[in-house]
């Protein structure tokens, strides 16, 4: 019961809606009483030979009114309660979607997609479901349980009661047990799909090796063997499942069997008639949900609380960014003084960072290089304020970034990560992403900056495709210089681009930099890249390896200095790849 | 009962909505926007049904249980009726008569739950298997496919029509056991009433056509609804994935409120769509039927009252006709409710189809090929091959490649290097020019022996889940542990696998993220030299790979080559420079082709690629 408890701010903000819930429920309950008493009076009156017209009438009348009030408390309950149900899901949605904007990248990478979307889905539909169904189940097993207890007792006999609702709560334990091994079964069913997913995911997308190596066959063989499985283990599911009807039937005819010998025996005593009887055997149709009911809710109860708990647990994990992003603040810009003596990841205790010293003017370039993993991408994440916790300062314009609201540092710069995400919307919109203001010239410009535009002109509705599988598939390369686009509508301070053009063509890479240069002769530019062309031309170059700068110095400093940068470039250029290095169109 | 009932299945319904979430849930919003034509509808529907065929003999004791469960609804009644007007209202029921009607009574409870449990369990089982038979139907025909479709079609929407549109297909056959169940409750409620008085059948069979034109304007206008429900969602869960997926770059152009602000409007627009849903159900669906079914009740019992003036109406009938009407009208807000399924079993049925009736078949060999591939000689005689049947990507192709030589494979990116693997792996059919192996044609070679006798190393080494054995061995269980090591060491990646852990069973997680990029190339060459192919096609990978990678790479393909009649894609000179021949591509076309010192010594394209490749010192660097 205790997620009543937790969800009481849904309740009382919804208060009035859940009272008109509750009071149409029982109206509807009182209403539902009428029916059965009405045809156990007619049948005795017609049997005594007593009915009269008007006696008809008014029984008649007394039926159709009780039929239309339950029609309309019916609708009057489901539409609260239903309704309430859904608003709180919508509610929680909300609360989670608001929260994820403003968790950082430690939470990110703590929490894969899949399972945020569970709680968004699963989750969420559990904790709806104690707001309609559980609230329904509990207020229906009290207000239908308890009037039509009081009939019985009332028209027709409470001896008769007492007996026949022995067996009722066998009832609620049913529900309970087989509801809890149906979720059981219901979980490893849940997990034979997941397993099924995989296995075909892996096929489509292994599908050129599989073809290869000829080996359909045995991959549907593998596959028949995994569905085999996965219909042993549903069958297990369907066989709990097809328990409850049998279940119930049992039990209410354990009633029906108490009704008929003692009821039948109060009968031929004359203690009551046979049209009480009647109207009794119909209360015990009224009773089977309620009692089946409170063993339901016991299960909604335990699931709702249970992803109750593990939403709220999400939600209250903190963001390591020090500052929230979301404000909006005047922008910083001048030279960039970036002076960090360490830094280290949370719960890592080895240094991720050591003596990273660089000073960039306004308008310069600087170029980082180095192996994968050597910390190019932490040294830009500490400028885009994602952790604060380093020892030493980064300036901009003289002013410490961690001093002012992250928003007027990440308002200065236009990050182009590695993994360039872009959404399902038009062209056009992912470039404007975060200038939706901004019209079409503006939307062009910075596509042909991007050596985009002319792809752009080749889709089916060039600005308006859709972008992803609705719409245009790009390529890798076609997605970067996108992204490219997208950071430079912004007219960044400061443009970041971490290893942003890996797949991009070698010539087209020398376009872009050079428009880059062309029109951002004020503003900073950043470039990590693996490929050496792409930082060549920078002011300066800085080779980090574990976390150091190990050689720094413009390129032709690079070059004569015969390290590792002059031993990559004599790599690269002979074994530059030869249209092969990235998977551009063909 | 009735009541009860309907709160049941209503709970049931709100609980089964819908929630699945997957990648491909955007492209759902495309076919749910779209209404099926009613032709259409029934010939799918008459498709789906044929995959219960095999199962019919569950289908069939499922539905005679469901039969003879209906009947056993209506006997019931009849027993407490015979008790009530034979023995309780005479008041002459002794004891031993109550008992036994008491026992008769359970007797037929007991039968009762053996139906239920039968006609349950059996037409559940059925409806899997039936459902597991369209999944195997599916994924056997997606391998039959060729790779235009896996080039057209993302893989997530594939993968969607085999898992979820299938679970469509099951909650169809639900609908179908409601329906059925529905129709054969009625009429034996039907029947029964008419057994004990005819006009008292009538007088509820009068409510029939009110009944049909509320549901039939249900089902009109509730699918409706239901279809503007679903699509809010998925579109609400698209972008909820997609904003989780895409956070950095929303956070980082700081577009937080405008997101946040787009996602509140769709899911306000969400809860608006579904409280319409709940309007419409509970104007018209259970809360109908039950006013229908009062209505009813009072219509019956009015006909009585008034027979009662001229006839003695005993109170067993009116007991035993009142629970018929209830029967009557109990299946029916359960069919209603069921239509939904039937909605969302069309649109997953009309997707499933379109892949079942996929004509993008893979190339296929001549019927009686029967050769067998020994030299290892290849022959592209005037070749020209285009993806989309109009633009050419390959343009009269020819060359010679004699047994054991190497040819290298040079150009730009789009100049048709990989197409060339792609028709000679068969991947695409090609129809103009001929390719021949040991001087015959390429189609006159079983699709076995080729596959058997061509080793293709891609790009992009693909690992299954599993561990580095089974990746070795994939699906072969001829190929003994002790080949696998020697293929093993041959690529010497031996020398990492045996630092591993486990060894040769060291478990491979989905995508085989734990190795490095070439770990996972050297696996896949001793992938393929374990089936010791005669003619090798080498796609080389290239992308972001250290100095010992490299080296360890290079080792691995010069052993790979051994012996081998090799056509490489190049993407660095060193691989080829000591090709026997290369083939310069451009635009489709061969535009050179010799040996290294030749073509370099005829200062056209290739010389220039090599010099763009070597930059400013590739003059002063003297050549192989």
């Amino acid at each position: 019961m205790g997620i009543f408890k937790k969800l009481g701010w849904f309740f009382k903000a919804e208060k009035k809606r859940y009272i008109w819930g509750l009071i149409f429920l029982l109206l509807a309950d009182l209403a539902g009483l009428i029916p059965p008493r009405v045809i156990g009076i007619l049948a005795d009156k017609m049997g005594n030979k007593q009915l009269t017209l008007s006696l008809l009438a008014e029984w008649l009348v007394l039926l159709a009114m009780a039929a239309i009030i339950q029609y309309l408390s019916r609708f009057g309950w489901r539409t609260m309660i239903w309704g309430g149900a859904a608003t709180l899901e919508r509610e929680m949605r909300s609360r989670l979607f608001a929260f994820f904007l403003k968790m950082d990248a430690t939470f990110f990478q703590k929490h894969r997609t899949g399972d945020l979307m569970a709680h968004a889905t699963n989750d969420l539909n559990a904790i709806q479901n104690v707001a309609g169904a559980g609230i329904l189940t509990l207020a229906d097993s009290i207000l239908t349980g308890s009037t039509t207890i009081i009939a019985m007792l009332i028209f027709v006999d409470w001896r008769l009661t007492l007996m026949a609702i022995l067996p009722m709560p066998l009832l609620a334990i049913m529900a309970r047990v087989l509801g809890r091994h149906l979720h059981t079964a219901f979980g490893e069913s849940q997990a034979a799909f997941s397993r099924l997913n995989d296995k075909t995911q892996e096929s489509i997308s292994g599908i050129k090796v599989i073809k290869t190596f000829g080996q359909e066959d045995e991959d549907v063989a593998d596959f028949d063997k995994i569905v085999d499985k996965t219909i042993t283990i549903n069958k297990k599911v369907y066989r709990i499942d097809s328990l409850f009807d049998p279940a119930i039937s049992i039990i209410i005819g354990l009633t029906y069997v108490i009704t008929i010998i003692y009821g039948g025996t109060l009968v031929v005593n004359q203690t009551i008639t046979v049209g009480q009887l009647i109207s009794f055997i119909a209360y015990i149709g009224a009773l089977v949900w309620p009692m089946f009911a409170i063993g339901r809710l016991f299960n909604v109860i335990e699931r709702g609380n249970a992803s109750y708990d593990r939403v709220n647990e999400l939600l209250s994990e903190k963001s390591q960014a020090v500052a929230p992003k979301v404000d909006s603040a005047p922008v910083v810009s001048g030279d960039l003084d970036y002076q960090i003596d360490r830094f280290s990841y949370p719960d890592d205790p080895r240094p991720a960072l050591q003596q990273i010293h660089f000073k960039l003017r306004q308008g310069q370039t600087l170029g980082l290089v180095g192996r994968v993993g050597a910390g190019k991408t932490t040294i830009m994440k500490l400028l885009l304020r994602e952790f604060d916790h380093y020892q030493g300062q980064i300036t901009i314009g003289g002013q410490d970034i961690r001093d002012v609201p992250a928003a007027s540092v990440l308002g200065a710069i236009g990050y182009v990560p590695q993994d360039n995400f872009l959404f399902s919307t038009t062209v056009r919109d992912n470039i404007r992403f975060a200038a939706m203001d901004q019209d079409q010239d503006a939307v062009e410009h910075a596509a042909a900056q991007s050596a985009i535009h002319d792809d752009i002109l080749h889709f089916s509705q060039q600005y308006e495709t859709l972008v992803g599988e609705k719409g245009v598939s790009l390529s890798g390369g076609q997605k970067q210089r996108l992204a490219i686009s997208r950071a430079l509508m912004v007219l960044p301070e400061i443009l970041i681009l971490d290893d942003a053009l890996s797949a991009v063509d070698a010539k087209t890479e020398e376009t872009i930099l050079e428009n880059l240069k062309h029109d951002r002769q004020n503003k900073t530019t950043i470039i990590a890249a693996h490929r050496l062309s792409s930082v060549m031309n920078a002011d300066e170059i800085l080779v980090i390896d574990n976390g150091q700068i190990t050689e720094r110095g413009n390129h032709q400093e690079l070059l004569q200095r015969a390290g590792w940068y002059a031993e990559m470039w004599a790599k690269q250029q002979v074994e530059s790849q030869l249209g092969g290095e990235q998977h551009d169109a063909e | 009962m009735t009541q009860n009932k309907e709160k049941k299945t209503k709970q049931q319904s709100d609980h089964q909505e819908p929630t699945d979430v997957t990648t491909s849930t955007s492209e759902n919003q495309s076919v749910w926007a779209q209404s099926i034509p009613m032709k259409e509808q029934g010939q799918i529907i008459k498709r789906m049904l044929k995959f219960t065929l095999p199962f019919k003999w569950l289908f069939i004791i499922a539905i005679l249980s469901a039969t003879a469960l209906s009947l056993l609804n209506v006997f019931l009644p009849r027993i407490l009726q015979e008790f009530m007007d034979k023995y309780l209202t005479p008041s002459r029921g002794t004891t031993r008569v109550i008992l036994g009607f008491a026992a008769l009574y359970f007797l037929g409870v007991l039968l009762k739950a053996v139906l239920q449990f039968v006609s349950n369990y059996l037409y559940s089982v059925g409806s899997e298997k039936a459902l597991e038979s369209v999944r195997r139907a599916l994924f056997s025909k997606l391998h039959t496919l060729g790779m235009r479709y896996f080039d057209l079609t993302p893989a997530g929407s594939i993968v969607s029509r085999v898992t979820n549109d299938t679970m469509s297909l099951m909650d169809f056959l639900q609908f179908f056991a409601s329906i059925l169940t529905g129709l054969l409750g009625i009429i034996t409620a039907y029947f029964a009433m008419a057994a004990l008085n005819g006009t008292g059948a009538l007088v509820v069979l009068a409510f029939l056509p009110i009944l049909l034109v509320a549901i039939w304007y249900y089902a009109r206008y509730s699918s409706r609804v239901y279809r503007r429900m679903r699509e809010r969602l998925s579109e609400l869960n698209v972008k909820l994935n997609e904003s989780i997926e895409g956070i950095g770059v929303i956070q980082e152009f700081r577009q937080e409120h405008r997101i946040g602000q787009e996602f509140e409007q769709t899911n306000g627009e969400y809860l608006a769509t579904r409280k319409a849903m709940i309007h419409t159900n509970s104007l018209l669906l259970s809360s109908l039927i039950n006013l229908l079914y009062a209505l009813a009740l009072t219509a019956v019992l009015a006909y009585f009252g008034l027979l009662s003036e001229h006839v003695f109406v005993e109170a067993g009938v009116i007991y035993a006709f009142t629970t018929y009407v209830q029967n009557f009208f109990n299946p029916i807000s359960d069919m209603m409710d069921s239509l939904s399924f039937m909605q969302d079993g069309v649109v997953a049925g009309k997707r499933i189809f379109r892949i079942l009736d996929d004509s993008t078949i893979a190339p296929q060999q001549h019927p009686d090929a029967s050769g067998e591939i020994t030299a290892g000689k290849i022959e592209f005689r005037h070749v020209s091959f285009a993806y989309d049947g109009e633009h050419k990507v390959l343009n009269d192709i020819s060359f010679i490649a004699e047994p054991g030589q190497t040819i290298g494979i040079v150009g730009h990116t789009g100049s048709g290097k990989s197409s060339i693997i792609n028709i000679m792996m068969r991947f695409y059919e090609f129809y103009e020019g001929q390719i021949l192996i040991d001087g015959k044609d390429i189609k006159d070679y079983p699709m076995t022996e080729l596959r058997r006798k061509m080793g293709l190393v891609l790009q992009d080494s693909f690992m299954f889940y599993g561990d580095v054995a089974s990746n070795i061995r994939l699906f072969n269980q001829d190929i003994t542990d002790r080949q696998i090591e020697e293929a093993a060491e041959f690529v010497q990646a031996d020398r990492f696998i045996n630092k591993l852990s486990r060894g040769y069973h060291a478990r491979v997680i989905e995508g085989g993220t734990q190795f490095s990029s070439g770990e996972r190339q050297l696996i896949s060459f001793a992938r393929t030299v374990v089936t010791d192919p005669k003619i090798l096609v080498l796609d080389e990978a290239t992308a972001n790979i250290d100095t010992e990678t490299e080296s360890m790479i290079q080792e691995g393909l010069r052993r790979l080559r051994r012996g081998r009649t090799t056509i490489a894609i190049a993407h660095r000179l060193s691989t080829i420079k000591d090709a026997e021949q290369i083939i310069v591509l451009d635009a489709g076309r061969i535009v050179e082709h010799g040996t290294h010192d030749q073509l370099l010594a005829q200062k056209g394209r290739y010389y220039q690629l090599y010099q763009l490749q070597h930059g400013v010192d590739a003059t002063a660097e003297p050549t192989a």
